[in-house]
């Protein structure tokens, strides 16, 4: 008796915590249809904050830059953070304490001081040689940096999983290295490639604080717009933005949902 | 050496093959890495001990000012606001570990105990919030938080703030927001242990008519602890580093040590200043990694705290 009183609040208690994660979302979304402009009261469905954002060119903007920072940093993070993670795997057994610390550091170093370090070292940069000032390559930058530790660990742990014998198979058939990349280490490391592609892609669009204190005043990205509207004070557009934001990061929770399911049928 | 195709070319008698080919392999990722973090950081590091000038540039001649000027000495004479800002940083970072980690326990727990094909969407469930950007899921609380609000009202209902006021910005707001961010973060390492957990042992304890109470601290507490660990470092360092939640629920009272950080390279312009508070904060994180890896260690539990 005691113990199903024990599940029950249990149960109780995680649909309160469900309730406590999802509040803030809800609400956002709630009153990107609100007819008034308000946080404190709904004053009927309307779509007019939506209409507004399609006539936004600062927005659209910002939605390029945030494309081209997350397309253009991901391609060149997965090429330098793949041979990272075969060159970790290859040579597992030599001591490599010196270059795990190394790729740790950008993982555990806070973000805000990655950001300011790289600005205060681009500024002067800038200042003393006139290269690298704030601009979108500097962002481009600084993203590679904080990506390439994801894509080596992912492209790494991929090698850990598979047969050793399969190298020294490939060696044996007398396949030259080039042979051996296209037709044996590219092939396998396919799915942990795109896995990993699209993790950097994620963390690109989604990071603020790095993107903010590397950015020139003319690449804002979707997070450097949304906060810039906050500051010059609410708006219930931000709200349609966020919206689909939300609405974005909901599509991919389904897809990663059925792929799960997928997964475990196999 | 002898069967070397090039005995004469360079470095072929220093580097072995093998070498040069781990070399190859990681040297862009390592050049990149050492020349965009590495060297940024230490130039910070390096401005932490430089002279403030006219215009907020670091100068030499080199000096501890900025420390000095960190802990409150300042040209008139000594002011506490930035020794609060970093306690206040400690105290936030304390309470809001500790909050997650109260809810985190039954969560976790509950999570492990339910059925097998609904954990997958429960913990699903926890993390996507966190999918969203950080400045969105402020915004989110600023939405929930602000005056006239019926959170609010019922805030003012119990007296807790003034007429016509809000919860934010405040104190509490940045706590709440912290929680709200880093809840999955302890949340997935302690359902790791939980899965982990030998039932037989709490078992074996209420059998022999331990208090649930003590069932839990010395069956179920010494199992999860690894995953605490790593909970407690996943939360807690970035949490004392947290930029984007002072300073949006926060307001100017309740600014942390990142946005004083991040004021002296704006507006305020005093990099020395804001390169010491950025190296006390570097120093907080490996110290708080050194710290976890030693308890770790000393439980047995290192393997599962792998950061």
């Amino acid at each position: 008796m005691r113990r199903s009183a024990f599940r029950r609040s249990l149960t109780l208690f995680w649909w309160l915590m469900v309730a406590f994660l999802y509040l803030p979302l809800g609400v956002i979304v709630l009153y990107s249809f609100n007819a008034a402009n308000s946080a404190a009261y709904f004053a009927g469905f309307s779509l007019r904050w939506y209409e507004r954002l399609l006539g936004n060119d600062q927005l659209l903007t910002a939605l390029g830059n945030t494309l081209v920072l997350g397309v253009a940093s991901s391609v060149i993070a997965l090429v330098i953070g793949t041979l990272i993670g075969y060159g970790m795997y290859r040579h597992r057994r030599r001591k490599l304490g010196w270059l795990i610390a190394l790729i740790y550091l950008p993982i555990v170093m806070p973000d805000i001081v990655f950001g300011i370090s790289e600005m205060a070292f681009f500024i002067t940069l800038d200042r003393e040689f006139g290269v690298l000032g704030p601009s979108l390559a500097t962002m481009i930058i600084a993203h590679v940096t904080f990506q390439i530790p994801f894509v080596a660990l992912i492209v790494y742990s991929r090698f850990v999983g598979l047969d050793p014998t399969l190298f020294e198979a490939a060696k044996d058939l007398y396949a030259s290295p080039f042979q051996r990349a296209r037709h044996f280490l590219l092939p396998t490391l396919k799915p942990s490639l795109v896995a990993a592609f699209f993790l950097a892609f994620t963390l690109s669009v989604d990071d603020f604080v790095i993107s903010f204190f590397t950015a020139g005043p003319e690449n804002a990205t979707l997070p450097i717009y949304i906060w810039g509207a906050i500051r010059r004070g609410v708006s219930p557009e931000i709200n349609a933005i966020a919206t689909l934001m939300i609405l974005s990061v909901a599509i991919a929770a389904v897809i990663s949902l059925l792929f799960n399911k997928e997964s475990r049928r196999n | 050496m002898a069967d070397s195709p090039y005995p004469l070319a360079p470095y072929s008698h220093s580097l072995s093959p093998d070498t040069r080919h781990l070399l190859w392999s990681v040297a862009p990722g390592v050049v990149w890495i050492v020349i965009f973090l590495v060297l940024p950081s230490l130039y910070l590091i390096s401005v932490a001990f430089m002279t403030n000038g006219p215009y907020g540039q670091p100068q030499m001649p080199l000096s501890l000012a900025s420390f000095r000027q960190l802990a409150g000495f300042g040209f008139l004479g000594w002011s506490p606001g930035n020794l609060y800002t970093l306690l206040r940083s400690l105290w936030q970072t304390l309470v809001a570990t500790g909050l997650v980690v109260l809810i985190a326990y039954p969560i976790a727990y509950h999570i492990s105990t339910c059925r097998r094909q609904w954990r997958a969407i429960m913990l699903l469930a926890v993390v996507v919030p966190s999918w969203t950007n950080q400045v969105i899921r402020a915004f989110g609380w600023m939405n929930l938080l602000s005056p006239g609000t019926p959170i609010s009202q019922v805030a003012q209902f119990f007296g807790f703030i003034g007429p016509n006021m809000g919860l934010y910005p405040s104190n509490f707001a940045v706590t709440l927001g912290l929680m709200y961010n880093f809840l999955p973060f302890m949340v997935l390492p302690l359902y790791a242990a939980f899965e982990k957990l030998d039932t037989g042992l709490v078992e074996a304890a209420r059998d022999l008519y331990a208090s649930p109470l003590r069932a839990f601290w010395h069956a179920v507490f010494p199992q999860t602890l690894p995953g605490l660990l790593a909970g407690t470092v996943l939360v807690s360092i970035p949490a004392f580093g947290m930029y984007v939640i002072p300073e949006l629920l926060g307001g100017g009272r309740a600014m942390m040590l990142g946005n004083l950080v991040a004021s002296q390279f704006s507006g305020g312009s005093n990099w020395p200043l804001g390169a010491a508070g950025a190296l006390i904060m570097l120093l907080a994180t490996l110290g708080g990694l050194y710290a976890m890896r030693k308890v770790g260690k000393r439980l047995g539990g290192g393997e599962e705290v792998v950061i």
